[in-house]
């Protein structure tokens, strides 16, 4: 019982701690930042609930992105709708890719499912580039409406909704849900001796995962206020699992730190220019080698049995 | 149609030189090495640079970027992918990172310009009605040469006989005394040089930008899932079939619809038959 | 009162017969053993039961139900529970959890006391204290217990088990043996056991069905079987049948 009002503590001081930022440095800079490695702390815990629990890595994450982001960006510039509602337009087109795309592949073993979503990211990316008369090709969509005027409101409210998200999610997690889930990874079809129909579960968690990766789209085009087909590319995907690895793998919490600590580190790389990636693709090797069980979840860990110990 | 005929043969041969190194290394140490398709882009980016820059004649400058790529792909296999062996996810997400890193040393060094690699046959030949460039030709020649080679290996010297040993059974093959690491490494060094092989002779008339190792990878994935992962003559049999399906696409449709393809093509056979044609190994 | 009937069970896989015309039927309450020789068909005809594989021809009913067709988990759901030759826990999850998703899968809308159940499964094998280590510093032994434990987490009417001797000392066995009669008295459970270790195997169950290469080949008591000379030639060899006798005497 200590843990979990350690943990409850814990996020709170965390979350008050991004709520307060914006207000003691008065940035349009730092409120920009902010808000983008909470749209990315919303990818990677939607991400971390399916391949970090099951064990199913999905690498192409940036489809559930990318539908999400372009329904909003249609809705929004050719039917003038509202950013409100393309908020859930954008989950309900997502779930429905993740059916079409994940009922065939989640019987495939790990590697399979892994490219196969790939596959599927690249598909959209490059249908994309070929309507281009319709989807405005490489310069994507642009003249969006911006969901909430205020940049500062604006952040609150991606803030309000990864945490949301990964309260959700959390609690799915530790449940029976989750549970399930686990023994997924552990070995499939002793589940199914047990009794437990292992592919409801899975479709089901892939679809939660689309749902919230969709969500996160949908605010990020009315964010950016512009869509392009670079959202469905593997970096993207690349960039949310590396955050999770960093975060720690089916922890839901650590990838939130792994989201800022990434876009923290990509926003200190601007200096560098064209290097970015090199040096993000070379921080991704080292991570897989040195820390295979992250960084942010071991070491919050740590910090709680520690302060376990003292009372 | 004898133009869809001639340049379908040559798309296969080209994809049939990826899909075989791809699926080797993978029948033999079960990798799915994400990097292959880095291997055909430094063979195309390397005699480019051994052609312009040293000003090496062209034979020698393809025949050396090639050794360069094996010898590349021996340490990606020790240094990279050894570490990771223990699971196959890792290999995916390490092969991958190392095939970003290499792009971007790649966009960093050359820019994202395409680049020039020069062909080794500039002339056009008129076969039939159909005009031909004859780099496609070398490469469907070459590419046949180089696969009949590699089968003709692997099923007649003592060293085929061990790959394909430790392809069925790694453990056992161990108890007889083969090497399987050393047998690895081999094996990727082929691997990779069938890629930069087909790097270099697709080269001059695909496009040479730092990008280029995604689309080979994911087609070489949709081939060798098509045609059956470790089975080499599957490999070829679904080459032929995504490089004529890809050719009578362009012609008959467009040319941008050819990538899909592909994809598409992977998606239904993981769909319908998961072993592919001729695997041994379900993808369950 | 059959809970269980198989009819002319086949399964071939290329060329080869698995299972071949295997038919028998196992009374509610039973405590029956599955024998043969290594390759006979034992897991395999498991696997036919709990849906894993799909059967060329044959019909098995269980308590009236056609299973034909149904997926393992449906199957699981009706009341058959398996353990498997080789331990397979689900591995980064402690003992507790382990017993919990065994239960999951056939609680239903039931979720509330699983916690309390597990732990008393645990308890009845033997394994009460050890709810909270982590399934891969187990022994053997108590990773057999534990699969017995997840199998009867699922609330089962038939329980399969496939070697569960193997691998384990003779003191184990004897502990083992014992908790599998308790647990068949206690509950009314229906029991079917795949074994090598005769000794303990004979003393356990009540009737015995003998595969070779897939077929049935001889069906009774323990006494009768061992004694019948087609399973003596499975097991020992033609030209050897004195050889039960001579020991016998010995």
């Amino acid at each position: 019982m200590v843990g979990k009002k350690l943990n409850l503590a814990g996020a709170t001081v965390f979350v008050a701690f991004m709520a307060l930022l914006p207000l003691v440095f008065d940035s349009r800079y730092l409120i920009g930042v902010l808000t983008v490695s909470a749209i990315y702390g919303i990818w990677a815990v939607s991400w971390d609930f399916m391949s970090g629990l099951t064990g199913r890595e999905n690498f192409g994450h940036s489809l559930f992105i990318g539908v999400g982001a372009y329904t909003a960006g249609f809705l929004n510039t050719l039917l003038g709708v509202s950013g409100w509602w393309s908020l859930p337009a954008a989950m309900v087109v997502a779930v429905l890719f993740a059916l079409l795309i994940g009922l065939p592949t989640l019987r495939l073993r790990g590697p399979y499912f892994a490219l196969a979503m790939l596959s599927g990211a690249v598909i959209m990316q490059r249908l994309m580039l070929i309507f281009w008369e319709h989807t405005g090709g490489e310069e994507g969509i642009h003249g969006i409406e911006p969901l909430i005027r205020s940049q500062l409101v604006f952040y609150y409210f991606v803030l309000g909704t990864l945490v949301a998200v990964t309260a959700l999610l959390l609690a799915l997690a530790r449940s029976h849900w989750g549970l399930v889930l686990r023994a997924i990874r552990g070995d499939e079809a002793t589940c199914q001796a047990a009794g437990l129909n292992v592919t409801f579960y899975k479709i089901a968690s892939l679809l939660i995962s689309a749902a919230c990766a969709g969500a996160g789209g949908a605010i990020y085009a009315h964010y950016q206020l512009q869509v392009s087909p670079q959202l469905f590319a593997v970096v993207t995907s690349i960039t949310i699992i590396t955050m999770v690895y960093v975060g720690g793998m089916a922890s839901i919490y650590g990838p939130v730190g792994g989201a800022i600590l990434l876009v923290l580190l990509t926003e200190l790389l601007r200096n560098f220019g064209e290097w970015r990636l090199m040096i993000y693709s070379c921080a991704l090797i080292l991570i897989l080698f040195f820390l295979p069980n992250g960084l942010i979840a071991p070491t919050w860990q740590r910090i709680r049995a520690r302060l376990g110990r003292r009372r | 149609m004898l133009e869809i005929l001639i340049h379908g043969a040559v798309s296969s041969a080209i994809y049939a030189m990826l899909a075989v190194g791809f699926t080797l290394i993978f029948g033999v140490a079960r990798v799915l090495n994400l990097a292959h398709g880095s291997f055909y882009a430094l063979g195309a980016y390397g005699t480019f640079v051994l052609t312009t820059h040293l000003k090496m004649p062209l034979l020698p400058a393809a025949l050396l970027a090639v050794a360069f790529v094996a010898a590349f792909g021996v340490v990606v296999e020790r240094v990279f992918v050894r570490p990771m062996r223990r699971s196959q996810l890792g290999v995916l997400m390490i092969t991958l990172a190392v095939a970003l890193v290499i792009e971007q040393a790649l966009f960093l060094t050359f820019g994202s310009e395409y680049r020039n690699v020069p062909a080794f046959v500039d002339e056009k030949f008129t076969l039939g009605h159909v005009d031909v460039g004859g780099q496609r030709l070398l490469a469907l020649g070459v590419g046949i040469v180089a696969i009949g080679a590699l089968w003709l290996f692997i099923q007649y010297t003592r060293l085929g006989s061990a790959i394909l040993a430790i392809s069925q059974d790694p453990v056992a093959a161990g108890y007889m005394g083969i090497p399987s690491d050393r047998i690895f490494s081999i094996v990727m060094a082929l691997s990779a040089a069938l890629a930069a092989l087909a790097g270099i002779l697709a080269g001059p008339f695909l496009t040479v930008q730092p990008t280029m190792w995604l689309l080979p990878i994911v087609k070489a994935f949709a081939i060798v899932v098509v045609g059956g992962l470790g089975s080499i003559p599957g490999s070829i049999l679904a080459a032929l079939m995504l490089g004529y399906a890809e050719t009578i696409v362009g012609y008959l449709i467009s040319t941008s619809w050819t990538e899909i393809v592909s994809v598409a093509a992977t998606l239904l056979m993981l769909v319908v038959r998961p072993a592919g044609f001729f695997g041994r190994r379900a993808a369950f | 009162m059959s809970l269980l009937e198989v009819e002319g069970l086949d399964k071939h896989f290329g060329g080869l017969y698995a299972v071949r015309d295997v038919s028998f039927s196992v009374a509610k309450g039973e405590i029956v053993g599955i024998l043969g020789p290594n390759g006979a068909g034992k897991t395999t005809l498991y696997n036919l039961l709990t849906g894993f594989i799909a059967a060329d021809r044959g019909r098995i009913t269980f308590d009236g139900r056609d299973l034909r067709g149904l997926l393992p988990h449906r199957i699981a759901r009706l009341g058959i529970s398996r353990t498997f030759q080789l331990c397979r826990p689900f591995v980064g999850m402690t003992v507790l959890e382990n017993v919990i998703v065994g239960a999951l899968g056939t609680a239903g809308k039931n979720r509330a006391g699983l916690d309390s159940r597990a732990r008393a499964l645990l308890t009845s094998v033997g394994l009460a204290g050890k709810e909270q280590l982590a399934v891969d510093v187990l022994s053997y032994g108590d990773q057999r217990r534990l699969e017995i434990a997840r199998a009867l987490a699922a609330q089962p009417s038939l329980l399969l088990l496939d070697e569960p001797f193997a691998g384990l000392g003779s003191s184990e066995i004897a502990d083992l043996a014992t908790l599998i009669r308790r647990v068949h008295a206690e509950q009314g459970l229906t029991v079917m056991l795949i074994e090598h270790k005769l000794r303990e195997f004979m003393r356990l169950v009540q009737r015995v069905i003998v595969l070779d290469f897939g077929e049935v080949i001889a069906h009774g008591t323990p006494d009768e079987v061992v004694r019948h000379p087609k399973v003596i030639e499975a097991y020992v060899g033609r030209g050897n049948e004195g050889f039960v006798e001579r020991n016998d005497a010995a």
